[in-house]
């Protein structure tokens, strides 16, 4: 396998919803990653598109849309969709590509609109379908699985609600200092306690919305691109990870779940980082910036125990102890997280990668983790979907 | 118990009071021992033969092991008569069968949720259809 750089990375900002297509996004986020990494368009040798689900025929082939955009080349173009894990999918494609050298140069790419109203079951089939039976019977929005395992976590550690404001506290300062974030409010503890409830124990701030954005990475291995690249960021490993049997936690979309583990919690995302931690010999204290999935503040904390960053019910502590900071032992989110973005599928783990790949750059001004050389992007997709990716300058 | 006959559950094959009792309807593994809920999200333990999946109901009592209040009311398809917010929504454990099911709490003090507590499996009625039959869903209620 060969050394695979990133050399060039785009951002659409992250915004609410909008009448423009996906297409537009998707263009300005591969537009950008482009002038970035300063190579034409005929060098892309292959596309890894995430899908759009809401976008019908032209969301699911994305990658043939984007591609007619700035000119059909005949190169392979493959969609792919792993939920909110979709853009980890595609990088860990076009990096296999890469690697195994049947193409110098791909790009990964992932735009998102945010549906108009709410999300909801996308077929009217119970058996095929259990998400059906989760909206018509269960009346059980994607937080309500959240708050389930947040309160299993608050009577079995000693997880307070203080703990979980503090979490958007802290992400609401980063986010404030982000130009792509979408939310640049800043709060207190305060605020974020007297936010209501919408499923106790999570409040309004405690939990992501959905937004629009668009995400593009190029990476390669020739070696004229990367020389000319500006600080070209190392892929040490980007892996995915399915779900395990006897994985206790109760999944989105699903009625049941184990009672007895026989698997970690979350063990889709467990499965992903030890893969990229054996994969790339780089462990969890190698880490100097991380970027996780805090879909809900319960995620913060529950994420920085599934990578191994401390053991079970410890990272009330870290985060209280503000080992979690910019300028802590390990800096979380300081991009200011889904908190301060919301989720836009198929863009996110690419946004996330990029947000990593800013920090080891050098690029991310007063939200800067000084010296940063090894980086971990960590996604979390519905029904068992998970990619890690490390990388290193 | 309220007339059962006028009752019609929203999708069929989850929740069966058939026999007097409202008891939800599982299938188990007789290979490798896992319970389904519902009976078609088959999660087999990996290299089990999956052979002697069976049908069979769980017990009408379980434990609370999780919950939480929803106060926004839930978006369509999802549809009830009357508002229902804020509504509690369980995850109840039944030992035996080593499975745990979520469903909306009815009937019950929400002030009174505690984890460990004694459930009951449960009707609730979301709305009724044209052929004026109340159309349910599984609910948990304490048992009292
Ligand atoms: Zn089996």
């Amino acid at each position: 396998m060969r050394d695979v750089y990133i050399v060039g990375t785009g951002i659409h900002p992250w915004m609410g919803f909008s009448e423009q297509v996906f297409a537009d996004f998707a263009a300005v986020a591969v537009d950008g990653a482009l002038k970035d990494a300063n190579v034409e368009w005929h060098k892309i040798q292959s596309i890894m598109a995430g899908i759009f689900i809401y976008g019908g025929n032209a969301g699911h082939l994305s990658g043939q849309y984007l591609e007619s955009i700035f000119g059909e080349t005949g190169i392979p173009v493959v969609n792919v969709y792993n939920a909110c894990a979709t853009g980890s999918a595609a990088i860990r494609m076009a990096y296999n590509s890469v690697a195994a050298g049947e193409t110098d140069t791909a790009l990964a790419f992932g735009a998102d609109v945010s549906p108009k109203g709410f999300l909801t079951a996308k077929s009217d089939n119970a058996v095929q379908d259990r998400d059906v039976i989760r909206w018509k019977m269960g009346g059980m929005p994607n937080p309500i699985y959240w708050a389930l395992e947040c309160r299993k976590r608050m009577a079995k550690y000693d997880t307070t609600e203080e703990d979980l404001a503090l979490v958007k506290v802290l992400m609401s300062e980063y986010g404030a200092k982000n130009p792509h974030a979408r939310f640049k409010k800043t709060y207190s503890v305060e605020e974020v306690l007297n936010s209501v409830y919408v499923c106790d124990p999570l409040r309004l701030y405690e939990i992501c919305p959905v937004s629009t954005g668009a995400a593009a990475v190029i990476v390669t291995a020739d070696r004229e691109l990367i020389d000319k690249a500006d600080h070209p960021v190392k892929i040490n490993a980007t892996t995915m990870g399915s779900a395990m049997y006897g994985d206790p936690t109760i999944r989105i979309s699903a009625l049941s779940c184990p009672s007895v583990p026989e698997a970690p919690m979350l063990s889709e995302s467990y499965s992903a980082s030890r893969q990229a931690y054996e994969k790339s010999g780089i462990g969890p204290e190698d880490i100097d910036v991380l970027e996780l999935p805090d879909n809900s503040s319960w995620h913060y904390l529950v994420y920085l125990e599934t990578c191994g960053f401390c053991k079970e019910g410890e990272a009330d502590r870290m985060l209280r102890d503000g080992l979690t900071r910019i300028g802590g032992k390990l800096p979380v989110n300081p991009s200011g997280g889904f908190s301060s973005h919301g989720e836009a599928l198929s863009a996110q783990a690419l946004w996330q990668v990029i947000e990593c790949a800013n920090q080891l750059r050098g690029r991310c001004g007063d939200r800067q983790v000084e010296g940063a050389k090894v980086a971990m992007a960590q996604t979390y997709g519905l029904m068992g979907n998970s990619g890690t990716t490390i990388m290193s300058i | 118990m309220e007339n059962m006959a006028n009752k019609v559950a929203r999708i069929p094959d989850l929740v069966d009071w058939s026999t007097g009792e409202v008891r939800l309807m599982s299938a188990k593994c007789n290979s490798c021992g896992t319970y389904f809920f519902p009976r078609e999200h088959y999660q087999h333990r990996p290299g089990c033969s999956r052979e002697g999946v069976e049908n069979v109901l769980l017990p009408v009592k379980g434990k609370l092991a999780s919950y939480t209040i929803q106060y926004y009311p839930c978006p369509p398809p999802f549809k009830t008569e009357k508002k229902i917010t804020p509504y509690g929504i369980g995850l109840v454990e039944f030992e035996q069968e080593k499975i745990q099911v979520a469903g909306i709490i009815t009937d019950t003090d929400l002030d009174s949720l505690e984890i460990g507590m004694e459930m009951e499996t449960t009707t609730l009625t979301m709305f009724t259809n044209d052929e004026k039959q109340q159309v349910v869903t599984w609910a948990f209620a304490a048992v009292k």
